[in-house]
């Protein structure tokens, strides 16, 4: 249990009505979108200024007091979950859009604005921010920004650090540095930026952001595709973007999907199938009804059934069939071990072969679903953690599948991050040098280890 | 005692409850906590708590009262849910749960457990009420009022509409046949709910003018009451629910349509074989009498069938222009979106304008608002913006609740659109 002295004084730093400590709010503070962790912090505050953050963080530091930052709490790593107690700083409240600027292309941010009230905000102006992760309506731009969050528009787009143009950070000290500026180019020194950009909350807490934005695309169409075998699936995709066309998005979905599409596919089709394709190309009105014709000549060679969405409003029920994915599995499971390798894409088949073989191994079913373009998977193993000998076998198949996705010169997390689920990883995956450096960061930065302690590479 | 057998209301939606995969995507619909921007005012939060609850890790403490009434079940946590977890339900399970433990803190008990299960009391302690008001306050703002007495446990210094000085079913028959020369096509009975009866009379007789000059022959069944949402959904009171819900079924057993004009009523009586059906018995008859219930857009549209030719705009609304609050109950429980649009597009006297998020909650949901009254009224604010962005002079909807809410807020925000019933529209 924390002091009352500490938690009069975070009052004191944030206003009383900004501060909760009572049981309920607790509970309601163990958890993220991570299926096994959680743990309770001892207070929660609800900073509304730089300055909140930045005493907050002092006192904390002096007193030895973990700070677990936290945006929306939609991230699936267990990267906001306050594993060692203390304080969860919520940034919610921080929730101005500062300013958009439609002559520079940029937005500045305050660090709790949900994304899709961002987008909202945007696109009213004819403007977009392309990084799209599907936790859209719960996840906030500091998060975004803390994950180097991407989503089904990375393909073409990029992800979060190719829009990050500025940052204001509170330091663990509670010093506040401004990183970066407003232009596209900028070449002053390190790209310190770069370094709170996907550092997960364990080096600063960023309380300003400003980000490059892009023109929304005139025109888009949504192709569905389904196959019955995944590896024509992914070497469909290589003919597509082999024949010069970059869609925005292409997504995968195997079986466990399919229900969403039934009355749309006749049954007998999607009852001797294995995966359904979704691809969505932008740009210019021609462009789009050319670059579609592409895809269709393209994928009718390989594919069983080929659709063009009518309208924005079938392509919407496409995309939500896909949005879907993860609730429809975890409907079918006590419980989901979820993972977010990154596999070369033209290794995209071997991957999901040699993946299912394991879990014909180790005889657990599981599901793939993932933003294929870019060969960012979401290998799903259902399990039931009740039964210690069945989750046992899950979590060995997980492992094999993550050792797949690395000897295929993948990578363990595409967009998740490492938080606590992935910490176990981080020596397999990455050179010691690197772990060696990334250690010595830490100590500079927050030598206390007071920022979200626990995480990435340290033992939970 | 092993905890699972604590909460039985809770357990009977365990599946919703468990069917929550803690995805987010419930969060920025939610109106409470678009305001309150903290995790228990989120669905996610609240099946989170609820999950504790059964686990045993907290308890119905006054906290996790209070927690369980901040949420106005509008529904759209639901709507956006890709795992399809009904929360509302499982929000009101809870509450009752509560109140099993607990019970209904005062004033409230008085007026849930005794005054709206009868009307006629209901009827007199508002007459009464009404009264005091006049002798004792002066009059503010035109003919809204500021609410005393004992309705002001229901509301802090809330401006709602005057008391009629002669309710509904005083100064209608309960048979209303249609005029010399027309056919009767339907009979239906009218469920006028506790607003339209008190406070909106005009709005009843306009529905009553506007039904039989189309044919349809409308009984007011003397023995109904109120629908019991505040009762049962608000404030999770299951056992003085389900004999309001039984009063009405009885009232209206002959009639094979039930017409209302408040969503809220309509959809919170189509729930109650959800929550109240104890016995066989209740759960048929429920049933049946869910089967019968239609809102009067939808009645006019769907089985009427009016011809567009048939809405005539009132000549006090000729030229100007409407927008459309659609309540919560209408288009998130009742699946009614449409048929009030169609009928306003039919008008052609007026200039119909959509408002951004037309169908985002407008705060009132019962209880809640008069639990927490401020909140509220910031969810009413958004709302407020919406209307003002359209230009309109006149917005309707088509639920008492949302109606009065509306009124108040317009007011003190000193905004001028006038607040109406889409029926008022219509001759
Ligand atoms: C259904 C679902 C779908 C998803 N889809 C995608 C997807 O397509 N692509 C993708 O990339 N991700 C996806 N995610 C993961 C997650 O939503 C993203 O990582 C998101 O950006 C997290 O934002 P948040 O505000 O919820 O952050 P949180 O979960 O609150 O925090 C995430 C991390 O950032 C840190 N943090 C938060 N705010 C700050 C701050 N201001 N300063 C410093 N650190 C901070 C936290 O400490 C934590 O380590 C998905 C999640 C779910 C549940
Ligand atoms: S959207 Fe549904 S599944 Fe997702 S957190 Fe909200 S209630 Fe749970
Ligand atoms: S019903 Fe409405 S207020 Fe309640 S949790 Fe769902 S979205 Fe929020």
């Amino acid at each position: 249990m924390i002091d009352t002295k500490h938690v009069n004084r975070l009052r004191a730093i944030t206003g009383k009505e900004n501060v909760l400590t009572s049981k309920e709010e607790m509970v309601a503070y163990s958890y993220d979108g991570t299926q096994m962790w959680s743990h309770q912090p001892d207070v929660v505050i609800f900073p509304t200024n730089a300055t909140e953050i930045s005493e907050t963080l002092k006192y904390a530091n002096e007193n030895g007091i973990p700070v677990t930052p936290r945006g929306g709490g939609t991230n699936v790593s267990g990267g906001s979950i306050p594993i060692r107690g203390g304080i969860v700083l919520c940034t919610t409240k921080m929730n101005r859009i500062i300013e958009i600027n439609k002559t520079n292309l940029n937005a500045t941010v305050e660090p709790g604005v949900i994304l899709q009230d961002f987008q909202d905000a945007l696109a009213k102006q004819g403007l977009f921010f392309p990084p799209d992760p599907q936790s859209y309506s719960g996840c906030t731009m500091g998060g975004v920004v803390a994950e180097n969050s991407g989503g089904p528009s990375c393909l073409k787009y990029g992800v979060t650090k190719q829009y990050v143009l500025g940052l204001e950070v509170a330091l663990a000290d509670g010093k506040i540095v401004k990183l970066g500026g407003l232009t596209p180019k900028n070449r002053t020194g390190y790209e310190l930026m770069m370094l709170f950009t996907g550092s997960e909350g364990t080096l600063g807490i960023i309380t300003k952001i400003t980000l490059r934005l892009l023109p929304v695309p005139k025109a888009n169409q949504t192709v569905l595709a389904i196959f019955r075998d995944p590896a024509v699936a992914g070497e469909t995709v290589t003919s597509i973007i082999a024949s010069s066309i970059l869609p925005s998005k292409v997504e995968f979905m195997d079986k466990w999907t399919f229900n969403k599409f039934r009355g749309i596919i006749p049954d007998a089709i999607l009852d001797t199938s294995e995966v359904i394709l979704l691809i969505q190309v932008d740009g210019l009105p021609q462009t789009v009804a050319a670059e579609v014709q592409q895809v269709v000549t393209i994928t009718k060679k390989t594919a069983r059934e080929v659709r063009v969405a009518a309208d924005a409003k079938e392509a919407e029920k496409y995309w939500q069939a896909r949005r879907a994915h993860f609730s429809d599995i975890h409907s079918q499971a006590h419980d989901i071990i979820n993972e977010d390798v990154s596999v070369p894409r033209d290794k995209i088949a071997d991957f999901i072969r040699l993946s299912q073989e394991a879990a014909k191994r180790y005889d657990v079913p599981i599901s793939f679903a993932g933003h294929v373009g870019d060969g960012n998977f979401h290998p799903a193993v259902l399990t039931d953690s009740r039964n210690k000998e069945h989750y046992q076998r899950a979590l060995k198949c997980v492992d094999e599948v993550i050792e797949i996705a690395l000897k295929l010169g993948g990578v363990i997390s595409g967009e998740h991050g490492i938080g606590l689920e992935k910490a176990r990883f981080l020596k397999k995956a990455m050179d010691p040098t690197a772990i060696e450096i990334m250690k010595k960061i830490k100590d500079l930065l927050d030598p206390k280890h007071t920022l979200n302690p626990g995480k990435i590479w340290e033992e939970g | 005692m092993k905890t699972d057998t604590k909460y039985t209301e809770i357990e009977k939606f365990k599946d919703a409850l468990d069917s929550c995969t803690k995805c987010g995507f419930c969060m920025a619909g939610c109106p409470v906590y678009r305001e309150e921007k903290k995790e228990s005012s989120v669905a996610r939060g609240k099946i989170m708590l609820i999950r504790a609850l059964l686990d045993g890790e907290v308890e119905v403490t006054d906290e996790m009262a209070e927690q369980l009434n901040r949420c106005t079940l509008c529904m759209t946590c639901a709507q956006n849910c890709p795992a399809g977890t009904q929360v509302p339900t499982v929000i009101t399970a809870a509450r009752a749960d509560k109140v099993k433990r607990r019970g209904v803190p005062f004033p409230y008990n008085i007026v849930f457990r005794w005054l709206l299960p009868r009307r006629r009391l209901f009827g007199w302690t508002i007459r009464l009420a009404s009264w005091f008001q006049r002798i004792f306050l002066p009059k503010t703002e035109g003919t809204l009022r500021h609410l005393s007495f004992f309705l002001s446990a229901l509301g802090k210094s809330r401006h709602i509409p005057q008391i009629a000085p002669k309710f509904l079913r005083e100064s209608v028959p309960e048979v209303n046949k249609p005029p010399e020369g027309v056919k009767v096509k339907f009979t239906v009975g009218y469920f006028t709910g506790c607003m339209t009866d008190f406070v909106f009379p005009e709005l009843g007789q306009k529905i009553i003018s506007f039904l039989t000059k189309n044919g349809v022959e409308v009984i007011i069944p003397r023995g109904q009451g109120c629908c019991g949402a505040l009762v049962f959904l608000g404030a999770g009171d299951f056992a003085t629910g389900r004999k309001m819900a039984d009063t009405n079924v009885k009232a209206f057993k002959d009639l094979d349509y039930i017409i209302t004009d408040c969503a809220t009523c309509a959809s919170s009586m189509k729930d109650y074989v959800k929550f109240l059906a104890d016995t066989e018995a209740r759960k048929k008859a429920y049933t049946a009498y869910a089967g019968k219930i239609k809102d009067i857009t939808e009645f006019l549209v769907d089985v009427v069938k009016l011809p567009a030719s048939a809405y005539h705009v009132a000549p006090e609304f000729k030229g100007k222009t409407v927008t459309w609050h659609e309540p919560c109950h209408l288009g998130r429980y009742l699946g009614v979106k449409e048929q009030p649009r169609k009928i306003l597009k039919s008008l052609k006297d007026i200039k119909f304008v959509e408002m951004p998020d037309a169908d985002r909650c407008c705060g009132m949901a019962g209880t809640f608002s008069i639990y927490f009254y401020d909140l509220s009224q910031k969810i009413a604010e958004k709302k407020a913006e919406s209307i003002s962005s359209t230009g309109a002079d006149i917005v309707v909807t088509d639920c008492p609740g949302c109606q009065i809410q509306l009124m108040d807020t317009l007011k003190r925000l000193k905004m001028p659109q006038e607040v109406r019933h889409i029926m008022e529209l219509v001759e």
